[in-house]
């Protein structure tokens, strides 16, 4: 099985470790597969605007730069651990009300995405690209500021975009997930080191990007773990 | 007033014992073959040896680590990884390294062993009884080593006499303030104290991230499992192999401890832990800890009394004085700390100074996830789950979820 993380967020957005560093914290733990998925957030909130004034997002003008770092961190990571890293963005529609406030993982992306499109063109132009398209913390959290819940009270509008759904995010677990029986993964959200140690996926698939992201979308062979040190 | 020159003359006195350290670093860091290989000019012999590699959890930089072993550059030698069961993450780890380096003779033993107290022993034991070279090294997962290091290790055992020969260790790669610490307190305490004991006292003060033996030795010292009781298990061999009558060596070979992202959490249960055994093992000779802690000592007087002009310029005239030496072994050792962080060295003897007296009032220790009573030499027993005991752990663990 495959050790995976699928939802990282390094320098470039709000995470507090650098690109270089990140790769290694996780090849230095053994993990298999990871992308790197920093925020692109809305620029058409209050929220929105003061991420792009301190620099918490990445943005067209950057992204090619951002993905050019993936890739070429990608090549050592494979190199010298063996590990698969996948560039990949956060969509951050951040709102003063949970209620309307969504995060998106867009894996395997290859051009900018911005996160003030609406959710049909953002899925749309995200399956044009071939990337995976994963439903982030959808439901209430243990901290309640980090709850985003859009998504979810709007399930039956765009859970046919959705190819998986967050089931664990760090500490915490959205049974309802699982009652409704959508395809799911974990991910650990990772902004710090100690958040290294928390739920994770594993595949039972080959260590490649068209296999990892069919075993997903099949949602067959995924499991998911805590896992600590 | 009279209290203020008591501790000053503690604290000279403190400070004439570290200018003693420095000198004692100074000797053994000014040997030649310093990490350069260059003692293969001599004529020796270069015996197979048996790496065992006791693996429990993720340590920091674990995959540089263990792959520092693969590239080492000596005739013959294997690897054994260690560990108590598949699902430990490190096994995840030893597998990649095993699969990267497939001409390298490495093997995995996963056996769930449970002889004695000790963790690190009991998962020794299996790799221990797999080893097939008489000369058995045993190392850390938290080590990271040259290519050289075998070689050197290797050199005083040409010797007669000589039964275990173990190394100095520095802190590297601190990237938190807990590692930070850390890290100054391996390159400033337990550097110069190891160096202090071997060349005045000619006390051997193993350290078990990195010891060499044969297997004959160990066995007529009772074996591996004759320490599975014991938290200082590294200290214990090295003082039965003294008693024995073989020689205990400190190689000058400065070998790296990593330590990146420790919380100052970890650091504080570490040192609890190692004093907790040094009292328990050195009984009275603890006390020099407190004296040859400069720092505290000479901050003792401002905390219990009021201060004054000449209590503080002397705090800070030692405090400055101790960093200095710490940042002078720091170079010696080449540690790549940055020179500011010795600004913080202080800081770190004054919660050392603090933590000094945590082992007088409390003998259970908490490692690896289970809780010990410690007794004299450091031997185990376990925690009861009933009792006064218990109700010490329940209390500790409540603050320390608490303070979570």
């Amino acid at each position: 099985m495959l050790l995976c993380d699928f939802h990282i967020h390094t320098k470039y957005s709000d995470g507090s470790v650098e690109l270089r560093r990140t790769i290694d914290l996780f090849g230095q733990a053994g993990f298999d597969v990871i992308t790197i998925t920093d925020h692109v957030v809305n620029g058409d909130s209050s929220i929105g605007k003061i991420a792009h004034r301190f620099g918490l997002s990445v943005k067209a003008d950057n992204f090619d730069g951002y993905i050019s770092n993936i890739r070429h961190e990608a090549q050592r990571a494979w190199d010298k651990y063996g590990m698969l890293v996948i560039p990949g963005v956060e969509i951050t529609k951040n709102y003063v009300s949970s209620d309307k406030s969504a995060h998106i993982l867009i894996i395997d992306i290859k051009e900018f995405i911005p996160a003030c499109w609406s959710y049909e063109k953002i899925f749309l132009e995200a399956k044009q690209q071939d990337a995976l398209i994963i439903a982030c913390h959808p439901h209430h959290m243990s901290d309640m500021s980090r709850s985003t819940l859009y998504l979810w009270n709007n399930r039956d509008k765009y859970a046919r975009y959705i190819d998986a759904w967050e089931v664990a995010n760090r500490d915490d677990v959205f049974n309802v997930i699982s009652l409704k029986k959508y395809p799911y993964i974990a991910n650990s959200d990772f902004h710090r080191t100690r958040h290294l140690y928390s739920w994770k996926t594993l595949l039972n698939c080959e260590k490649n990007t068209g296999s990892v992201k069919q075993c997903i979308r099949h949602n067959k062979g995924v499991a998911i773990t805590l896992f600590r040190s | 007033m009279e209290i203020f020159w008591i501790f000053t003359g503690i604290t000279i006195l403190g400070l004439v014992g570290y200018g003693l350290q420095i000198f004692a670093v100074r000797s053994y860091i000014s040997h030649p073959s310093l990490n350069s290989g260059e003692g293969d000019s001599l004529p020796r012999s270069f015996p197979p040896i048996s790496i065992l590699k006791p693996l429990k959890g993720l340590d920091d930089n674990l995959f540089d680590n263990l792959e520092s072993f693969c590239m080492l550059d000596y005739p013959e030698y294997e690897i054994i990884f260690s560990l108590q069961d598949f699902n430990d993450p490190a096994y995840k780890v030893a597998r990649k390294i095993k699969d990267k380096y497939p001409d390298r003779d490495i093997a995995i033993v996963v056996e769930h062993c449970e002889d004695g107290l000790n963790p690190k022993v009991n998962n020794l034991i299996p790799a221990y009884r797999v080893a097939k070279h008489q000369h058995i090294l045993i190392s850390d997962s938290n080590v990271m080593v040259d290519k050289y290091y075998l070689r050197e290790i290797s050199m005083p055992m040409n010797e007669q006499g000589v039964g275990l020969v173990s190394n100095l260790i520095k802190g590297v790669g601190g990237r938190s303030i807990g590692s930070i610490l850390e890290n100054l307190h391996m390159n400033s305490f337990v550097m110069g104290s190891v160096c202090f004991l071997d060349k005045f006292l000619k006390m051997p003060c193993v350290i078990g991230k990195s010891m060499l033996m044969k297997k004959r030795d160990i066995e007529a010292i009772g074996g591996l499992k004759a320490y599975k009781d014991v938290l200082a298990e590294d200290y214990m061999i090295g003082k039965m192999m003294q008693e024995s009558g073989k020689k205990v060596v400190l190689s000058s070979y400065v070998i790296n401890n990593v330590n990146h992202y420790w919380g100052i959490i970890k650091f504080i249960n570490r040192h609890t832990r190692w004093g907790k055994l040094r009292w328990k093992i050195g009984g009275i000779k603890y006390l020099s800890e407190l004296i040859g802690n400069t720092v505290f000592m000479s901050v003792l007087p401002i905390m219990l009394w009021e201060p004054s002009k000449i209590t503080v310029s002397f705090a800070l005239l030692v405090a400055l004085l101790k960093a200095s030496g710490d940042f002078y072994i720091g170079r010696r050792a080449a540690s790549d700390l940055n020179p500011f962080f010795y600004f913080l060295s202080p800081l770190k003897d004054i919660v050392i100074g603090l933590i000094w007296f945590v082992p007088l009032v409390s003998n259970t220790v908490l490692w690896r996830g289970h809780r010990f009573i410690i007794e004299k030499d450091s031997v185990l027993f376990p925690c009861p789950e009933n009792g006064f005991w218990s109700w010490r752990y329940r209390i500790a663990n409540a603050i320390r979820e608490h303070l979570a």
